[in-house]
Protein backbone atom coordinates (compact mmCIF):
# COMPACT_ATOMS: atom_id res chain seq x y z
CA UNK A 1 0.00 0.00 0.00
CA UNK A 2 2.74 2.28 0.93
CA UNK A 3 4.33 1.67 -2.01
CA UNK A 4 1.81 2.51 -4.47
CA UNK A 5 1.38 6.13 -2.41
CA UNK A 6 4.94 6.21 -3.09
CA UNK A 7 5.36 5.50 -6.31
CA UNK A 8 1.97 6.57 -8.08
CA UNK A 9 2.41 10.48 -7.62
CA UNK A 10 -1.26 11.74 -7.08
CA UNK A 11 -2.01 15.01 -9.04
CA UNK A 12 -4.02 17.96 -7.62
CA UNK A 13 -6.78 19.50 -9.76
CA UNK A 14 -4.84 22.51 -10.15
CA UNK A 15 -7.80 25.09 -11.36
CA UNK A 16 -10.81 24.78 -8.24
CA UNK A 17 -13.32 26.02 -6.86
CA UNK A 18 -12.49 29.97 -6.94
CA UNK A 19 -11.63 29.27 -10.59
CA UNK A 20 -15.28 28.35 -11.03
CA UNK A 21 -16.57 30.77 -9.34
CA UNK A 22 -14.68 33.35 -11.31
CA UNK A 23 -16.55 31.66 -14.42
CA UNK A 24 -19.63 31.84 -12.82
CA UNK A 25 -19.08 35.78 -11.95
CA UNK A 26 -17.75 36.25 -15.35
CA UNK A 27 -20.77 34.72 -17.16
CA UNK A 28 -23.31 36.17 -14.91
CA UNK A 29 -22.02 39.72 -15.30
CA UNK A 30 -21.60 39.53 -19.28
CA UNK A 31 -25.59 37.94 -19.26
CA UNK A 32 -26.88 40.91 -17.15
CA UNK A 33 -24.84 43.47 -19.38
CA UNK A 34 -26.12 42.01 -22.84
CA UNK A 35 -29.69 42.85 -20.96
CA UNK A 36 -28.69 46.17 -19.79
CA UNK A 37 -27.24 46.79 -23.87
CA UNK A 38 -31.06 45.86 -25.14
CA UNK A 39 -32.51 48.83 -23.97
CA UNK A 40 -29.99 51.24 -25.45
CA UNK A 41 -27.72 49.86 -28.09
CA UNK A 42 -30.10 47.50 -29.83
CA UNK A 43 -33.26 49.83 -29.15
CA UNK A 44 -35.69 47.49 -27.53
CA UNK A 45 -37.24 50.30 -25.51
CA UNK A 46 -39.52 48.36 -22.87
CA UNK A 47 -36.00 46.89 -21.35
CA UNK A 48 -34.20 50.98 -21.09
CA UNK A 49 -35.39 51.43 -17.33
CA UNK A 50 -33.59 48.24 -16.05
CA UNK A 51 -30.25 49.20 -18.33
CA UNK A 52 -28.49 51.20 -15.75
CA UNK A 53 -29.14 48.91 -12.96
CA UNK A 54 -28.11 46.07 -14.87
CA UNK A 55 -24.95 47.77 -16.14
CA UNK A 56 -24.20 48.02 -12.43
CA UNK A 57 -25.13 45.19 -11.32
CA UNK A 58 -22.27 43.29 -14.07
CA UNK A 59 -20.03 46.24 -13.04
CA UNK A 60 -20.10 45.00 -9.49
CA UNK A 61 -20.26 41.72 -10.23
CA UNK A 62 -16.85 41.75 -12.33
CA UNK A 63 -14.75 43.74 -9.71
CA UNK A 64 -14.91 40.28 -7.23
CA UNK A 65 -13.35 38.97 -10.49
CA UNK A 66 -9.42 40.10 -9.57
CA UNK A 67 -9.39 39.14 -6.06
CA UNK A 68 -10.25 35.34 -7.07
CA UNK A 69 -8.03 35.69 -9.76
CA UNK A 70 -4.78 36.92 -8.03
CA UNK A 71 -5.09 35.70 -4.89
CA UNK A 72 -5.46 32.17 -7.11
CA UNK A 73 -1.57 32.54 -8.35
CA UNK A 74 1.12 30.99 -6.46
CA UNK A 75 2.66 34.50 -6.93
CA UNK A 76 0.39 36.85 -5.79
CA UNK A 77 2.69 39.70 -6.53
CA UNK A 78 3.67 38.61 -9.64
CA UNK A 79 0.48 39.54 -11.13
CA UNK A 80 2.27 42.46 -12.78
CA UNK A 81 3.39 40.25 -15.35
CA UNK A 82 0.24 39.71 -16.88
CA UNK A 83 0.42 43.37 -18.20
CA UNK A 84 2.82 43.86 -21.10
CA UNK A 85 3.29 47.57 -20.19
CA UNK A 86 4.41 46.88 -16.98
CA UNK A 87 7.03 43.97 -18.46
CA UNK A 88 7.21 44.50 -21.99
CA UNK A 89 6.67 41.08 -23.22
CA UNK A 90 3.54 39.26 -24.06
CA UNK A 91 2.68 35.85 -25.22
CA UNK A 92 0.17 36.11 -27.76
CA UNK A 93 -0.71 32.44 -28.38
CA UNK A 94 -1.69 32.03 -24.50
CA UNK A 95 -5.23 32.31 -23.82
CA UNK A 96 -5.01 33.87 -20.60
CA UNK A 97 -2.71 37.10 -21.90
CA UNK A 98 -6.01 38.14 -23.67
CA UNK A 99 -7.83 37.34 -20.56
CA UNK A 100 -6.13 39.88 -18.65
CA UNK A 101 -6.80 42.50 -21.08
CA UNK A 102 -10.38 41.55 -21.63
CA UNK A 103 -10.84 41.59 -17.93
CA UNK A 104 -8.72 44.72 -17.13
CA UNK A 105 -10.68 46.62 -19.42
CA UNK A 106 -14.25 45.12 -19.58
CA UNK A 107 -15.18 46.51 -16.49
CA UNK A 108 -13.66 50.25 -17.56
CA UNK A 109 -16.17 49.86 -21.01
CA UNK A 110 -18.83 49.41 -18.57
CA UNK A 111 -18.53 52.16 -16.28
CA UNK A 112 -18.28 54.73 -19.64
CA UNK A 113 -21.61 53.15 -20.90
CA UNK A 114 -23.01 53.59 -17.22
CA UNK A 115 -22.02 57.05 -16.88
CA UNK A 116 -23.64 57.67 -20.39
CA UNK A 117 -26.82 56.01 -19.32
CA UNK A 118 -26.64 58.43 -16.38
CA UNK A 119 -26.08 61.38 -18.39
CA UNK A 120 -28.74 60.25 -20.80
CA UNK A 121 -26.30 60.69 -23.90
CA UNK A 122 -28.01 58.38 -26.33
CA UNK A 123 -25.68 58.12 -29.03
CA UNK A 124 -22.39 57.80 -26.95
CA UNK A 125 -23.71 55.46 -24.77
CA UNK A 126 -24.80 53.32 -28.18
CA UNK A 127 -21.52 53.24 -29.36
CA UNK A 128 -19.76 52.60 -25.94
CA UNK A 129 -22.30 50.04 -25.15
CA UNK A 130 -21.52 47.90 -28.18
CA UNK A 131 -17.90 48.51 -27.75
CA UNK A 132 -18.62 46.80 -24.39
CA UNK A 133 -21.07 44.37 -24.95
CA UNK A 134 -17.95 42.84 -27.57
CA UNK A 135 -15.81 43.24 -24.66
CA UNK A 136 -18.60 41.23 -22.22
CA UNK A 137 -18.96 38.43 -24.83
CA UNK A 138 -15.10 38.24 -25.09
CA UNK A 139 -14.16 38.05 -21.97
CA UNK A 140 -16.76 35.15 -20.89
CA UNK A 141 -15.81 33.13 -24.39
CA UNK A 142 -12.08 33.18 -23.19
CA UNK A 143 -12.84 31.55 -20.40
CA UNK A 144 -14.41 28.49 -22.89
CA UNK A 145 -11.87 29.19 -24.56
CA UNK A 146 -9.65 28.83 -22.05
CA UNK A 147 -10.44 25.67 -21.03
CA UNK A 148 -11.02 23.72 -24.85
CA UNK A 149 -7.55 24.95 -25.39
CA UNK A 150 -6.39 21.89 -23.51
CA UNK A 151 -6.54 19.09 -25.38
CA UNK A 152 -5.91 16.41 -22.76
CA UNK A 153 -9.00 17.90 -20.67
CA UNK A 154 -12.43 16.42 -21.34
CA UNK A 155 -15.02 17.57 -21.52
CA UNK A 156 -13.54 20.87 -22.24
CA UNK A 157 -11.53 20.19 -25.78
CA UNK A 158 -14.70 20.92 -27.61
CA UNK A 159 -15.75 23.74 -30.08
CA UNK A 160 -18.86 23.96 -28.34
CA UNK A 161 -17.10 24.43 -24.72
CA UNK A 162 -16.92 28.28 -25.22
CA UNK A 163 -20.73 28.54 -26.75
CA UNK A 164 -21.44 26.55 -23.90
CA UNK A 165 -19.93 28.72 -21.38
CA UNK A 166 -21.40 31.55 -23.86
CA UNK A 167 -25.17 30.09 -23.40
CA UNK A 168 -24.41 29.43 -19.64
CA UNK A 169 -23.36 32.92 -19.00
CA UNK A 170 -26.47 34.35 -20.69
CA UNK A 171 -28.99 32.71 -18.61
CA UNK A 172 -27.80 32.58 -15.13
CA UNK A 173 -27.22 36.00 -16.11
CA UNK A 174 -30.61 37.07 -16.50
CA UNK A 175 -31.87 34.71 -13.72
CA UNK A 176 -29.29 36.52 -11.30
CA UNK A 177 -30.71 39.75 -12.74
CA UNK A 178 -34.18 38.96 -12.36
CA UNK A 179 -33.79 37.56 -8.64
CA UNK A 180 -31.46 40.89 -7.81
CA UNK A 181 -33.99 42.97 -9.16
CA UNK A 182 -37.22 42.04 -7.06
CA UNK A 183 -34.72 42.03 -4.22
CA UNK A 184 -34.37 45.49 -5.00
CA UNK A 185 -37.90 46.31 -5.27
CA UNK A 186 -38.49 45.71 -1.43
CA UNK A 187 -36.31 48.99 -1.14
CA UNK A 188 -37.21 51.73 -3.61
CA UNK A 189 -40.47 53.65 -3.95
CA UNK A 190 -43.51 52.43 -5.61
CA UNK A 191 -42.97 54.64 -8.73
CA UNK A 192 -39.42 52.63 -8.86
CA UNK A 193 -41.03 49.39 -8.73
CA UNK A 194 -39.89 46.73 -11.55
CA UNK A 195 -43.01 46.66 -14.44
CA UNK A 196 -44.20 42.82 -13.81
CA UNK A 197 -44.19 42.37 -17.84
CA UNK A 198 -41.06 43.03 -17.71
CA UNK A 199 -39.92 40.24 -15.53
CA UNK A 200 -42.10 37.56 -17.90
CA UNK A 201 -40.48 39.25 -20.79
CA UNK A 202 -36.83 38.67 -19.78
CA UNK A 203 -38.60 34.55 -18.84
CA UNK A 204 -39.49 34.55 -22.90
CA UNK A 205 -35.28 35.25 -23.33
CA UNK A 206 -34.18 33.04 -20.84
CA UNK A 207 -36.33 30.46 -22.48
CA UNK A 208 -34.56 31.02 -25.40
CA UNK A 209 -31.21 30.85 -23.84
CA UNK A 210 -32.29 27.95 -21.91
CA UNK A 211 -33.49 25.68 -25.36
CA UNK A 212 -30.42 26.73 -27.02
CA UNK A 213 -28.02 25.31 -24.00
CA UNK A 214 -30.37 21.92 -23.66
CA UNK A 215 -29.40 21.71 -27.23
CA UNK A 216 -26.01 22.04 -26.55
CA UNK A 217 -25.22 20.00 -23.43
CA UNK A 218 -27.04 17.56 -25.35
CA UNK A 219 -24.76 17.50 -28.26
CA UNK A 220 -22.06 17.24 -25.73
CA UNK A 221 -23.15 14.37 -24.25
CA UNK A 222 -23.88 12.46 -27.62
CA UNK A 223 -20.74 13.52 -28.41
CA UNK A 224 -19.05 12.12 -25.31
CA UNK A 225 -21.32 8.19 -25.70
CA UNK A 226 -19.13 7.71 -28.93
CA UNK A 227 -16.16 8.88 -27.82
CA UNK A 228 -12.10 8.67 -26.53
CA UNK A 229 -11.87 6.59 -23.60
CA UNK A 230 -11.18 10.05 -22.13
CA UNK A 231 -15.00 11.15 -22.27
CA UNK A 232 -16.38 7.92 -21.15
CA UNK A 233 -14.48 8.52 -18.19
CA UNK A 234 -16.17 11.83 -17.93
CA UNK A 235 -19.44 10.17 -18.54
CA UNK A 236 -18.30 7.84 -15.61
CA UNK A 237 -17.27 10.61 -13.02
CA UNK A 238 -20.52 12.94 -14.24
CA UNK A 239 -22.29 9.62 -12.86
CA UNK A 240 -20.83 9.09 -9.58
CA UNK A 241 -18.29 11.71 -8.06
CA UNK A 242 -19.78 14.86 -9.88
CA UNK A 243 -23.43 13.23 -9.73
CA UNK A 244 -24.10 16.35 -7.37
CA UNK A 245 -23.45 18.98 -9.32
CA UNK A 246 -23.66 17.98 -13.05
CA UNK A 247 -26.53 15.59 -13.01
CA UNK A 248 -28.84 17.11 -10.17
CA UNK A 249 -27.76 20.62 -9.78
CA UNK A 250 -27.08 21.55 -13.42
CA UNK A 251 -29.06 19.37 -15.78
CA UNK A 252 -31.75 18.32 -13.08
CA UNK A 253 -32.61 21.78 -10.73
CA UNK A 254 -30.69 24.54 -13.43
CA UNK A 255 -31.90 23.34 -16.73
CA UNK A 256 -34.87 20.74 -16.79
CA UNK A 257 -36.58 21.87 -14.01
CA UNK A 258 -37.10 25.67 -15.34
CA UNK A 259 -37.36 24.23 -18.98
CA UNK A 260 -40.47 22.52 -17.42
CA UNK A 261 -41.78 26.03 -15.25
CA UNK A 262 -41.50 28.38 -18.32
CA UNK A 263 -43.30 26.44 -21.01
CA UNK A 264 -46.22 25.73 -18.59
CA UNK A 265 -48.46 28.90 -17.84
CA UNK A 266 -46.21 29.37 -14.61
CA UNK A 267 -43.73 30.68 -17.32
CA UNK A 268 -46.18 33.64 -17.52
CA UNK A 269 -46.56 34.50 -13.70
CA UNK A 270 -44.14 36.20 -12.24
CA UNK A 271 -43.84 33.92 -9.56
CA UNK A 272 -43.07 31.07 -11.74
CA UNK A 273 -39.99 33.04 -13.41
CA UNK A 274 -38.54 33.83 -10.23
CA UNK A 275 -38.17 30.53 -9.29
CA UNK A 276 -36.86 29.47 -12.81
CA UNK A 277 -34.56 32.42 -12.77
CA UNK A 278 -32.90 31.38 -9.25
CA UNK A 279 -32.81 27.83 -10.52
CA UNK A 280 -30.66 28.77 -13.92
CA UNK A 281 -28.80 30.83 -11.95
CA UNK A 282 -27.46 28.24 -9.18
CA UNK A 283 -27.63 25.17 -11.94
CA UNK A 284 -25.24 27.10 -13.94
CA UNK A 285 -22.91 27.73 -11.07
CA UNK A 286 -23.22 23.35 -10.92
CA UNK A 287 -22.17 23.34 -14.17
CA UNK A 288 -19.06 25.34 -13.89
CA UNK A 289 -18.17 23.28 -10.99
CA UNK A 290 -18.67 20.15 -13.52
CA UNK A 291 -16.90 21.60 -16.44
CA UNK A 292 -13.57 23.03 -14.57
CA UNK A 293 -13.04 20.39 -12.03
CA UNK A 294 -13.85 17.13 -14.41
CA UNK A 295 -11.49 18.26 -16.80
CA UNK A 296 -8.65 17.90 -14.53
CA UNK A 297 -10.25 15.79 -12.20
CA UNK A 298 -10.18 12.56 -14.73
CA UNK A 299 -6.02 13.04 -15.11
CA UNK A 300 -5.26 13.30 -11.93
CA UNK A 301 -4.99 9.89 -10.59
CA UNK A 302 -2.57 9.08 -12.68
CA UNK B 1 4.97 15.12 -38.65
CA UNK B 2 5.18 18.51 -40.66
CA UNK B 3 6.61 21.53 -39.32
CA UNK B 4 4.45 23.78 -37.23
CA UNK B 5 5.20 26.59 -34.95
CA UNK B 6 3.60 28.07 -32.48
CA UNK B 7 4.04 31.28 -30.82
CA UNK B 8 7.53 32.60 -29.71
CA UNK B 9 8.73 29.22 -29.12
CA UNK B 10 11.98 27.56 -30.79
CA UNK B 11 11.04 25.07 -33.24
CA UNK B 12 12.20 21.15 -33.37
CA UNK B 13 15.69 21.04 -33.63
CA UNK B 14 15.70 17.27 -34.89
CA UNK B 15 18.39 17.37 -37.85
CA UNK B 16 19.04 20.94 -38.06
CA UNK B 17 22.69 21.11 -38.36
CA UNK B 18 24.90 22.90 -35.28
CA UNK B 19 21.82 21.92 -32.83
CA UNK B 20 21.48 19.08 -30.58
CA UNK B 21 17.86 17.35 -30.04
CA UNK B 22 17.80 15.67 -26.68
CA UNK B 23 16.10 12.71 -26.22
CA UNK B 24 15.42 10.05 -23.98
CA UNK B 25 14.90 6.19 -24.41
CA UNK B 26 13.22 3.85 -21.89
CA UNK B 27 13.66 0.41 -22.04
CA UNK B 28 10.82 -1.30 -19.95
CA UNK B 29 12.20 -4.41 -20.82
CA UNK B 30 14.82 -4.04 -18.68
CA UNK B 31 13.37 -1.64 -16.03
CA UNK B 32 12.76 -3.28 -12.55
CA UNK B 33 10.74 -0.46 -10.96
CA UNK B 34 13.35 -0.11 -8.17
CA UNK B 35 12.71 3.82 -8.05
CA UNK B 36 16.27 4.97 -8.26
CA UNK B 37 15.35 7.18 -10.53
CA UNK B 38 12.42 9.31 -9.27
CA UNK B 39 15.01 8.91 -5.66
CA UNK B 40 18.48 10.60 -7.60
CA UNK B 41 16.24 13.36 -8.75
CA UNK B 42 14.28 14.03 -5.35
CA UNK B 43 18.08 14.22 -4.19
CA UNK B 44 19.11 16.02 -7.33
CA UNK B 45 16.80 18.74 -6.74
CA UNK B 46 15.77 18.98 -2.88
CA UNK B 47 12.15 18.34 -4.20
CA UNK B 48 9.56 18.26 -1.36
CA UNK B 49 7.61 15.58 -0.45
CA UNK B 50 4.58 15.02 -2.64
CA UNK B 51 5.75 16.47 -5.93
CA UNK B 52 7.58 14.62 -8.26
CA UNK B 53 9.59 15.40 -11.37
CA UNK B 54 9.93 11.96 -12.55
CA UNK B 55 8.04 9.33 -10.93
CA UNK B 56 6.64 5.38 -10.96
CA UNK B 57 3.69 4.67 -12.39
CA UNK B 58 2.58 1.18 -11.56
CA UNK B 59 0.25 -1.80 -11.62
CA UNK B 60 -0.09 -4.63 -10.09
CA UNK B 61 -1.88 -7.08 -13.02
CA UNK B 62 -3.06 -10.77 -12.87
CA UNK B 63 -4.34 -13.12 -9.74
CA UNK B 64 -1.94 -15.24 -8.24
CA UNK B 65 0.06 -17.36 -9.43
CA UNK B 66 0.12 -15.55 -12.49
CA UNK B 67 0.64 -12.03 -11.41
CA UNK B 68 2.88 -9.05 -12.99
CA UNK B 69 3.87 -5.52 -11.55
CA UNK B 70 4.18 -3.54 -14.79
CA UNK B 71 6.23 -0.31 -14.02
CA UNK B 72 6.51 3.01 -16.53
CA UNK B 73 8.79 5.77 -15.23
CA UNK B 74 6.87 8.98 -16.30
CA UNK B 75 8.68 12.17 -16.37
CA UNK B 76 8.41 15.48 -18.75
CA UNK B 77 8.51 13.94 -22.60
CA UNK B 78 10.14 17.87 -23.88
CA UNK B 79 7.53 17.74 -26.69
CA UNK B 80 8.47 19.07 -29.48
CA UNK B 81 5.14 20.87 -29.77
CA UNK B 82 4.34 21.73 -25.98
CA UNK B 83 1.28 22.53 -25.59
CA UNK B 84 2.25 24.24 -21.88
CA UNK B 85 4.51 26.49 -23.53
CA UNK B 86 1.86 27.59 -25.92
CA UNK B 87 -0.49 28.14 -23.03
CA UNK B 88 1.87 29.94 -20.94
CA UNK B 89 1.06 33.88 -20.58
CA UNK B 90 4.16 35.00 -19.15
CA UNK B 91 6.65 32.88 -21.51
CA UNK B 92 7.99 31.72 -17.69
CA UNK B 93 7.90 28.24 -19.95
CA UNK B 94 9.45 27.78 -23.17
CA UNK B 95 11.67 25.91 -25.51
CA UNK B 96 15.19 25.39 -25.73
CA UNK B 97 17.26 25.48 -28.97
CA UNK B 98 18.38 22.19 -28.16
CA UNK B 99 15.08 20.54 -27.40
CA UNK B 100 14.68 21.14 -23.85
CA UNK B 101 11.18 22.67 -22.36
CA UNK B 102 12.88 24.83 -19.59
CA UNK B 103 10.69 27.24 -17.25
CA UNK B 104 11.85 30.82 -15.90
CA UNK B 105 11.53 30.81 -12.10
CA UNK B 106 11.46 34.66 -11.86
CA UNK B 107 9.01 35.02 -14.49
CA UNK B 108 6.74 32.21 -13.90
CA UNK B 109 2.83 33.60 -11.79
CA UNK B 110 2.08 30.59 -10.42
CA UNK B 111 -0.98 30.58 -12.64
CA UNK B 112 -0.57 26.62 -13.53
CA UNK B 113 -1.83 26.88 -17.06
CA UNK B 114 0.81 24.96 -18.41
CA UNK B 115 -0.23 21.97 -15.30
CA UNK B 116 -3.85 22.40 -16.91
CA UNK B 117 -2.65 22.04 -20.51
CA UNK B 118 -0.17 18.94 -20.32
CA UNK B 119 -1.37 15.93 -20.64
CA UNK B 120 1.01 14.27 -19.36
CA UNK B 121 0.62 15.37 -15.20
CA UNK B 122 4.62 16.52 -15.73
CA UNK B 123 4.09 19.90 -14.06
CA UNK B 124 3.51 20.79 -9.90
CA UNK B 125 3.59 23.82 -8.31
CA UNK B 126 6.11 23.92 -5.48
CA UNK B 127 4.21 24.30 -1.99
CA UNK B 128 4.48 27.85 -0.59
CA UNK B 129 6.55 26.85 2.55
CA UNK B 130 9.88 25.04 2.19
CA UNK B 131 12.88 24.46 5.00
CA UNK B 132 15.63 25.79 2.39
CA UNK B 133 14.20 29.43 2.44
CA UNK B 134 16.68 30.16 -0.85
CA UNK B 135 14.49 27.41 -2.92
CA UNK B 136 11.94 28.49 -5.14
CA UNK B 137 8.60 28.51 -3.89
CA UNK B 138 4.51 28.80 -5.27
CA UNK B 139 6.00 28.36 -9.04
CA UNK B 140 5.50 25.66 -11.40
CA UNK B 141 7.97 23.09 -11.44
CA UNK B 142 8.85 19.91 -13.65
CA UNK B 143 11.88 18.01 -15.00
CA UNK B 144 14.30 20.34 -17.13
CA UNK B 145 16.06 17.06 -18.37
CA UNK B 146 18.72 18.34 -16.02
CA UNK B 147 20.56 20.93 -18.35
CA UNK B 148 22.21 21.82 -15.42
CA UNK B 149 24.14 18.48 -16.03
CA UNK B 150 23.55 17.66 -19.65
CA UNK B 151 25.67 21.17 -20.31
CA UNK B 152 28.57 20.04 -18.53
CA UNK B 153 28.85 16.45 -19.85
CA UNK B 154 27.04 14.50 -17.47
CA UNK B 155 23.95 12.24 -17.81
CA UNK B 156 20.77 13.11 -16.07
CA UNK B 157 20.53 12.51 -12.65
CA UNK B 158 18.03 9.53 -13.27
CA UNK B 159 19.52 7.94 -16.11
CA UNK B 160 22.98 7.96 -14.58
CA UNK B 161 21.73 6.62 -11.41
CA UNK B 162 19.46 3.89 -12.95
CA UNK B 163 20.58 0.53 -11.71
CA UNK B 164 19.12 -1.23 -14.91
CA UNK B 165 20.43 0.55 -17.45
CA UNK B 166 16.80 0.89 -18.14
CA UNK B 167 17.51 4.84 -19.41
CA UNK B 168 19.58 6.27 -21.94
CA UNK B 169 19.86 9.95 -22.64
CA UNK B 170 21.25 11.39 -26.06
CA UNK B 171 21.12 13.44 -28.76
CA UNK B 172 19.32 12.59 -31.86
CA UNK B 173 20.83 14.62 -34.58
CA UNK B 174 24.22 12.37 -33.59
CA UNK B 175 23.45 9.67 -35.58
CA UNK B 176 25.89 7.69 -33.50
CA UNK B 177 24.51 8.51 -30.58
CA UNK B 178 23.04 5.12 -28.41
CA UNK B 179 19.31 6.98 -28.53
CA UNK B 180 19.65 7.77 -32.16
CA UNK B 181 20.29 4.14 -32.56
CA UNK B 182 17.52 2.23 -30.22
CA UNK B 183 15.63 4.72 -31.85
CA UNK B 184 16.23 2.59 -35.25
CA UNK B 185 16.65 -0.47 -34.36
CA UNK B 186 13.81 -0.96 -31.70
CA UNK B 187 10.22 -0.65 -31.78
CA UNK B 188 9.52 2.56 -29.83
CA UNK B 189 6.05 3.99 -28.81
CA UNK B 190 5.95 7.08 -26.85
CA UNK B 191 2.57 8.70 -24.35
CA UNK B 192 -0.21 9.77 -25.67
CA UNK B 193 0.99 10.36 -29.60
CA UNK B 194 -3.02 11.71 -30.03
CA UNK B 195 -1.97 14.95 -28.64
CA UNK B 196 -0.23 15.90 -31.26
CA UNK B 197 2.97 17.14 -29.17
CA UNK B 198 5.69 14.81 -30.53
CA UNK B 199 7.41 13.69 -27.15
CA UNK B 200 10.47 12.85 -26.82
CA UNK B 201 10.89 10.47 -24.16
CA UNK B 202 10.58 7.31 -26.03
CA UNK B 203 9.17 3.65 -24.17
CA UNK B 204 10.57 0.16 -25.68
CA UNK B 205 8.09 -2.18 -24.31
CA UNK B 206 5.32 -0.08 -24.10
CA UNK B 207 2.77 -2.36 -25.87
CA UNK B 208 4.32 -5.36 -24.00
CA UNK B 209 2.00 -4.49 -21.31
CA UNK B 210 3.20 -1.12 -20.19
CA UNK B 211 0.66 1.22 -18.19
CA UNK B 212 -0.43 2.81 -21.16
CA UNK B 213 -2.48 6.04 -21.17
CA UNK B 214 -5.19 5.91 -20.84
CA UNK B 215 -6.91 3.36 -20.97
CA UNK B 216 -5.30 1.39 -18.27
CA UNK B 217 -5.20 4.47 -15.86
CA UNK B 218 -8.93 4.69 -16.04
CA UNK B 219 -10.42 1.18 -16.69
CA UNK B 220 -7.65 -0.85 -14.10
CA UNK B 221 -7.34 1.63 -11.03
CA UNK B 222 -7.61 -0.59 -8.79
CA UNK B 223 -9.70 -0.18 -5.17
CA UNK B 224 -6.75 0.46 -3.35
CA UNK B 225 -5.33 2.99 -5.62
CA UNK B 226 -8.70 4.53 -4.85
CA UNK B 227 -8.63 4.55 -1.79
CA UNK B 228 -4.61 5.38 -1.34
CA UNK B 229 -5.80 8.76 -3.63
CA UNK B 230 -8.61 9.65 -1.15
CA UNK B 231 -6.33 9.88 1.70
CA UNK B 232 -3.69 11.62 -0.18
CA UNK B 233 -6.61 14.21 -0.96
CA UNK B 234 -7.84 14.19 2.40
CA UNK B 235 -4.35 14.67 4.11
CA UNK B 236 -3.39 17.77 1.84
CA UNK B 237 -6.66 20.13 2.67
CA UNK B 238 -5.75 23.92 1.80
CA UNK B 239 -2.79 23.00 -0.49
CA UNK B 240 -5.10 22.94 -3.71
CA UNK B 241 -8.93 23.75 -4.08
CA UNK B 242 -10.25 21.44 -6.38
CA UNK B 243 -10.02 17.93 -5.04
CA UNK B 244 -13.09 16.31 -4.50
CA UNK B 245 -12.74 13.48 -2.58
CA UNK B 246 -14.68 10.82 -3.88
CA UNK B 247 -17.21 8.15 -2.01
CA UNK B 248 -21.11 8.52 -1.31
CA UNK B 249 -20.96 10.73 1.56
CA UNK B 250 -18.54 12.76 -0.07
CA UNK B 251 -19.71 13.30 -3.18
CA UNK B 252 -23.81 13.34 -2.51
CA UNK B 253 -25.56 16.64 -2.68
CA UNK B 254 -24.99 17.99 1.34
CA UNK B 255 -21.17 16.14 1.17
CA UNK B 256 -20.48 17.97 -2.16
CA UNK B 257 -21.52 20.96 -0.77
CA UNK B 258 -19.61 20.38 2.40
CA UNK B 259 -16.54 19.90 0.06
CA UNK B 260 -16.89 23.17 -1.80
CA UNK B 261 -17.59 25.21 1.03
CA UNK B 262 -14.55 23.74 2.67
CA UNK B 263 -12.08 24.49 -0.56
CA UNK B 264 -13.71 28.15 -0.31
CA UNK B 265 -12.86 28.55 3.58
CA UNK B 266 -9.46 27.11 2.64
CA UNK B 267 -9.17 29.61 -0.25
CA UNK B 268 -10.17 32.80 1.98
CA UNK B 269 -7.45 31.47 4.94
CA UNK B 270 -5.49 31.62 1.53
CA UNK B 271 -5.60 35.02 0.96
CA UNK B 272 -5.15 36.09 4.91
CA UNK B 273 -1.71 34.01 4.20
CA UNK B 274 -0.61 35.50 1.00
CA UNK B 275 -1.62 38.91 2.34
CA UNK B 276 1.13 37.45 5.66
CA UNK B 277 -2.23 38.16 8.54
CA UNK B 278 -1.99 34.43 9.44
CA UNK B 279 0.47 31.17 9.07
CA UNK B 280 -0.82 27.63 8.15
CA UNK B 281 2.68 26.42 8.53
Amino acid sequence: MEREIVSNAFHHVNWGIPIAVYFWLVGSSAGSFVISSLGWVFGIKKFKPISFFASNLAIVQLLIVPALLVFDLGRVMRASHLFPLVTGFWHATASLAWGTALVATYPIGMAIYSYLIYKHNEKWARVFGFIAVIQAISTHWYTGITMALNPSRHPNHTALAALLFLIGAFISGIGLLIVILKIRDYFVKAADKLDPTMIVGLGRLMLLGLCVDIFLVFSEFIHMTYGTEEEFHVLELVSTVFRAPVLELYLGLGLALPLAILVSPYGKRNGGVLLASALIATGIFGMRLGWVLISQFSQTIF
Amino acid sequence: MSSRSYGLQEPPSLGVAGRKRYAMVVDLRRCTGCGACAMACKVEFDLPLGVWRIWLKEENRGEFPNVRKVVVPTLCNHCDYPICVRNCPTESTYKHADGFVLIRPNRCIGCRACIVACPYNARHLLPAARTDAQKPTSITDKCSFCIHRVSRGLAPACVASCTARAMIFGDLNDPESEVATLLLKENVSVLRPDMGTAPQVYYIGLDHGGVTDPIACYTDRSVALKDDFNAFKRNHNGLSFGDIVEGENETSALGFTRQVAGHLKDFIVDIFEKIGWVSRH
